[in-house]
C-alpha cells in the first residue's frame, strides 16, 4: 500500500471513528425512524400484502427485531431480500443508501449511472436516504459532474471529500443547500476553498459539529466569523495555512463554540495567545490543539491557568515552530496537562534539555514525541525523557546534532518503540546502532526508522537492523555515502520527480517490498561470507599460517591483517579507518595464536568473536565521549558505563550560550512525514 | 423454609415456578419484581405473561434455567455482538420451526433477554445467507407482490449492492 493510500485510509477512518463515538448510534437512529415509518404506513396494504403478512410469520416479527436481523447480514444478502416483497424492500433500501459504497470503481460507477436518472424515473428518490457519503477513496472519478449528482440529499449527515482534488467549489455549494442536519464535512486536500462554502455551511447546517478545511487559505476571516456564530456546536474545526484568520476568529471561537474539543491552525501565522489564554482556562474539555509557526504564541499561553488546573482531557498538543516559547511554557503544559499522549515541540529553537525532564513527568501518558530541530537537546534530556517515558512509540529528533550513540543506547529502552527519526544525527554512528540492535533483541517490533543524513553510518550495523526487524516498512538512508551504491539503491524506491540531480542522486529510502529486498539482499551477502568462514577458508588460513611459521616466514603486516579481517565480514561491521589501536591488536593476537597453533580452528574462532565483541563494547562506551571532548568541553564523567550513566542533574554537555544553532532544511521528504498527525494535503512527491 | 420462587403464568394458565434467578435473566420481570418488592422476595410471587403461549413460555425458561449462571458481557458493543458466532447450545435449542422460533424471538423481544433475542436473530440471518430472492420467497413463505417491471428496475438500480 502506498503511504497515501494508508494515510488516506487512516484519515479516514479517524474522522469516522470520531464521529462515531461522539454522535449517538447510527444504526439506533436508523432503525428508530424506519420503525415509526413502517407503524404509520400499516394501515394502508395492498391485498397481496395482506396475505404474505398472514402466511409469512417472519414478516410478523416487530420492525426493530427484523432490523436486529438485518444488521448480521451483509450487502449482498441484503440485495437479495430486497426485492422478496415490499414489506422488505421498505426496510431494507434504506439501510441500503445509507451509505452509499463509492469505495471501488464498479460500484462508484454503477451508482453514479443511477444518480444520472432523472429523479422521478427510478423506483425511489434515492437522494432522500444517504446519510453519509464519502467520495475519498475513488478520488480520480470525483469531479464537479460527479459531485453535482449528490446535489439535494435532505438528510445528508456527513460529507467527506478527503483528498477530491478537482473539485471547485460550486457543487460542493449547492450540495450544502437544504442539508439541515449536515453534522460533519471534510475538505482535506480540497483546493478550491472559497468563502461561498463556510457561508453555504453558516446559513444551512445548524447542527454542524465537524469542519476540516485546512486548505481554507482563501477564505476570508468574516465569513469564518460568520460560520462560528452560526454553529455553536462545532467540536472539531480545522482551519490551516491561512493569513487572514487573526485573534479575532479565536475570540468568536471562545465565544460561540463552547464545546469545541480540536482546534487545528497549524500555519496560521497571524493568531496569538491574546484569546488561546481563554480558550485554554475555559474550554476544559479540549482534547486536540494545533498550531504552528505563529510568533505570537508565547509562554504566556498557558499563563491564567492556576498551578495544577487540569486540562484533563488534552490529549495532543502541536506547537510545531513556535519559536518563542521557552521551557517555562513546556513546565507549565505538564503540570496544567498530565495525561498528554502526543507532544509536538519540533522546530521550537528555544527548547532545552530542560523541557525534556519536564515531560519525563507525563510518564506512561506520553506516546508520541517529536523534537526535531530542538537542536539544543543533548543526551542527557533523551535520557531522562525515555527512562520514565516507556511506553513511547514514537519519537523523532531530527537535526538534534549533538546526540550522540548514547541516545540509541537510551532509545533501546523503549519496549513499545515503532518509530524513530534520526534524520541529520551527525555524530550517531555504527556503534550505536550496534548497540541500538543488540539491546532491543530479536524480533523487534520497530516499523519505521529514518537515519538519512547520518553520514557516519556503513552497511553492518544496518544489515543486523533489518536482521532483527521484521516489522520494518521504513527505513531512509538518504544521504550516507555507505549506501549510494547500485547494488544497494537499486531496491529503494524512486526520487520525487521535482528533486534535482544532485537531491535524486543522494536519495535513498526504502520502504515496503523495499525494504524486504534489501533484507534479502543483505542477508544473501552475509550468508556468503559465514559461508566462507565456516567452510574452508578459516582452515586454509590456519594451515597457511603453520606452514609459513614453520619456514621462518615472515610476520604479516597490518594491511594483511586488515585484508584478513575484511574477507571475515568484520570489516564490515565497522569503518577500519576509525578502528584505531583496539583492533590492530587483536588482530595481532589472532595472528599470534594461529601461529603457534594452541588452538584448533573452532575453539580459536570463538575466542576471536568474543574479543571483538569486547573490543565493540569498549568503543561504544568511548566514542559516546569522544564527541564531547573533540569540542573541547571539559566533561568529566565518572561512570562510563552508559547504561548507569547521566546524572540528569548534571550540566548538558554542549552549554548552549550564544552559539548559532544552523537551521538545516531537510529536503527529502522524511521531513514531512514525520508529521504522521498532519491530515493535510501531501506535496506530488506523495501521491 | 425453602426460598421464595417466582412464579410465571402463561396465556393459557400455566404456572411455572422458577428461581429468582432464572425468572431475572429477564430483564423486564427483574424490574417488575424489584419494583413490587422493594425490601426482596419473602414469599412465592406471581407474574402473568398473557402474552405467551405456555409451549413457549417452557422453552424460553428452559433457555434461563440453562444460562442461569452463565455471564454474559454486559457491553453494548455492536461489533462484538455482530461478529461473536452464535453460541452452541443456543444453537441446537433453537432448532424448532419458523413459527416457534419467531414466538421465542418476540417471547425475548418482549420480556427483554438480550443474549436470547440475539442469538435468535443470527438464527435467522443464518437462513438468509446466500439465497437468491426466489429461495428466500419459499424459505419464509412469500409471495412476490412486486410486478416484474418493477423487480427489474429495483435490482437494476442497487446492483452496486452487489459488489463487495
Amino acid at each position: 500500500m502506498s503511504p497515501d493510500v494508508n494515510n488516506r485510509n487512516h484519515h479516514a477512518l479517524k474522522f469516522d471513528f470520531i464521529m462515531q463515538n461522539e454522535g449517538p448510534d447510527d444504526y439506533k437512529q436508523l432503525k428508530e425512524s424506519i420503525t415509526q415509518r413502517r407503524n404509520s404506513a400499516a394501515a394502508q396494504k395492498s391485498e397481496i400484502q395482506e396475505l404474505n403478512y398472514r402466511n409469512s410469520p417472519l414478516l410478523k416479527l416487530p420492525t426493530e427485531v427484523l432490523l436486529q436481523i438485518f444488521n448480521h447480514l451483509d450487502r449482498r444478502d441484503l440485495y437479495s431480500l430486497l426485492t422478496v416483497c415490499r414489506e422488505f424492500a421498505d426496510l431494507i433500501i434504506e439501510i441500503l443508501w445509507f451509505r452509499p459504497n463509492m469505495q471501488n470503481d464498479a460500484s462508484f460507477n454503477k451508482i453514479k449511472a443511477i444518480m444520472k436518472l432523472p429523479k422521478l424515473s427510478t423506483h425511489w428518490d434515492y437522494r432522500s436516504f444517504i446519510k453519509r457519503l464519502n467520495l475519498s477513496f475513488m478520488t480520480k472519478l470525483v469531479d464537479d459532474d460527479l459531485l453535482s449528482l449528490f446535489v439535494g440529499c435532505p438528510k445528508l449527515e456527513r460529507l467527506t471529500l478527503v483528498n477530491c482534488t478537482k473539485l471547485t467549489h460550486y457543487p460542493i455549494t449547492e450540495v450544502l443547500k437544504n442539508c439541515e442536519k449536515l453534522q460533519s464535512i471534510d475538505l482535506t486536500g480540497v483546493t478550491h476553498i472559497h468563502d461561498d462554502i463556510i457561508y453555504a455551511l453558516a446559513d444551512n447546517c445548524p447542527r454542524l459539529q465537524g469542519l476540516y478545511a485546512p486548505g481554507c487559505g482563501n477564505v476570508s476571516e468574516r465569513a469564518i466569523l460568520k460560520l462560528l456564530t452560526s454553529c455553536p456546536m462545532l467540536k472539531r474545526v480545522k482551519f490551516n495555512g491561512s493569513e487572514n484568520i487573526t485573534d479575532e476568529t479565536i475570540s468568536a471561537m471562545y465565544e460561540n463554540c463552547k464545546s469545541l474539543v480540536e482546534i487545528d491552525l497549524h500555519n496560521c501565522p497571524k493568531v496569538t495567545d491574546k484569546y488561546l489564554k481563554l480558550i485554554f482556562l475555559n474550554l476544559s474539555q479540549l482534547r486536540e490543539f494545533r498550531i504552528s509557526n505563529a510568533a505570537g504564541i508565547t509562554d504566556k499561553l498557558l499563563e491564567r491557568l492556576p498551578n495544577h488546573f487540569f486540562l484533563e482531557k488534552l490529549r495532543i498538543i502541536d506547537i510545531t515552530g513556535c519559536n518563542a516559547i521557552t521551557d517555562k511554557l513546556v513546565e507549565k503544559l505538564v503540570i496544567c496537562a498530565p495525561r498528554l499522549r502526543n507532544v509536538v515541540l519540533s522546530k521550537c529553537m528555544q527548547i532545552t534539555d530542560a523541557s525534556l525532564r519536564a515531560l519525563s513527568q507525563l510518564g506512561r501518558s506520553l506516546h508520541y514525541i517529536h523534537l526535531g530541530h530542538c537542536a539544543l537537546i543533548t543526551d542527557f534530556g533523551v535520557a531522562s525523557l525515555v527512562r520514565s517515558c516507556h511506553r513511547i512509540q514514537y519519537i523523532d529528533l531530527a537535526c538534534c546534532s549533538q546526540l550522540t550513540d548514547w541516545t540509541l543506547v537510551e532509545l533501546a529502552n523503549l519496549p513499545k518503540l515503532r518509530r524513530i527519526g534520526l534524520v541529520k544525527c551527525s555524530l550517531i554512528s555504527d556503534s550505536g546502532i550496534l548497540e541500538l540492535v543488540r539491546r532491543r533483541g530479536e524480533q523487534d517490533c520497530l516499523e519505521r526508522v529514518h537515519l538519512s543524513y547520518c553520514t557516519n553510518l556503513t552497511i553492518g550495523p544496518i544489515y543486523l537492523l533489518l536482521k532483527n526487524c521484521p516489522k520494518l516498512t521504513h527505513l531512509s538512508l538518504t544521504g550516507i555515502n555507505a549506501f549510494l551504491r547500485r547494488e544497494i539503491t537499486q531496491y529503494c524506491r524512486d526520487p520525487p520527480p521535482d528533486f534535482n540531480e544532485h537531491q535524486k542522486n543522494s536519495f535513498c529510502v526504502f520502504s515496503g517490498h523495499g525494504v524486504n529486498q534489501l533484507r534479502a539482499h543483505l542477508n544473501q551477502v552475509m550468508e556468503d561470507r559465514a559461508y566462507l568462514i565456516d567452510h574452508g577458508d578459516m582452515h586454509a588460513l590456519f594451515h597457511e599460517r603453520r606452514r609459513r611459521f614453520m619456514n621462518g616466514g615472515a610476520d604479516m603486516d597490518d594491511e594483511e591483517m586488515t585484508l584478513w579481517a575484511r574477507q571475515r565480514g568484520l570489516g564490515l561491521l565497522q569503518s577500519v579507518d576509525n578502528d584505531g589501536q583496539g583492533m590492530s591488536d587483536i588482530n595481532r593476537e589472532i595472528f599470534r595464536e594461529l601461529n603457534e597453533g594452541n588452538m584448533g580452528p573452532e575453539e580459536m574462532r570463538e575466542h576471536f568473536q568474543r574479543l571483538i565483541r569486547n573490543h565493540h563494547q569498549h568503543r561504544l562506551v568511548e566514542r559516546q565521549f569522544t564527541g564531547a571532548e573533540g569540542q573541547g568541553d571539559e566533561v568529566h564523567l565518572e561512570n562510563q558505563d552508559p547504561q548507569n550513566a547521566p546524572q540528569i542533574v548534571q550540566p548538558a554537555v554542549f552549554p548552549n550560550g550564544n552559539q548559532a544553532i544552523p537551521i538545516v532544511n531537510v529536503d527529502e521528504d522524511d521531513d514531512i512525514e514525520m508529521q504522521l498527525v498532519s491530515l493535510f494535503p501531501r506535496g506530488p512527491q506523495n501521491s | 423454609m425453602s426460598e421464595p420462587k417466582v412464579i410465571l403464568v402463561s396465556f393459557d394458565d400455566e404456572k411455572f415456578p422458577v428461581d429468582v434467578q432464572v425468572a431475572e435473566k429477564s430483564v423486564l420481570i427483574k424490574n417488575m419484581i424489584n419494583d413490587l418488592n422493594p425490601d426482596g422476595l419473602q414469599e412465592d410471587f406471581e407474574i402473568p405473561i398473557p402474552m405467551l403461549r405456555s409451549t413457549v413460555l417452557a422453552k424460553v425458561l428452559e433457555w434461563c434455567e440453562h444460562h442461569r449462571n452463565s455471564e454474559f458481557p454486559d457491553d453494548d458493543d455492536d461489533d462484538a455482538k455482530k461478529t461473536a458466532p452464535i453460541d452452541e447450545w443456543d444453537k441446537n435449542f433453537l432448532k424448532v420451526d419458523q413459527e416457534m422460533l419467531y414466538e421465542i424471538m418476540q417471547a425475548a423481544n418482549y420480556l427483554n433477554i438480550r443474549q436470547l433475542l440475539d442469538s435468535g436473530c443470527k438464527t435467522v440471518a443464518e437462513m438468509i445467507k446466500n439465497k437468491s430472492p426466489e429461495e428466500l420467497r419459499r424459505t419464509f413463505n412469500i409471495v412476490n407482490d412486486f410486478s416484474p417491471e418493477e423487480e427489474a428496475a429495483i435490482r437494476r438500480e442497487n446492483e452496486w449492492a452487489e459488489d463487495r
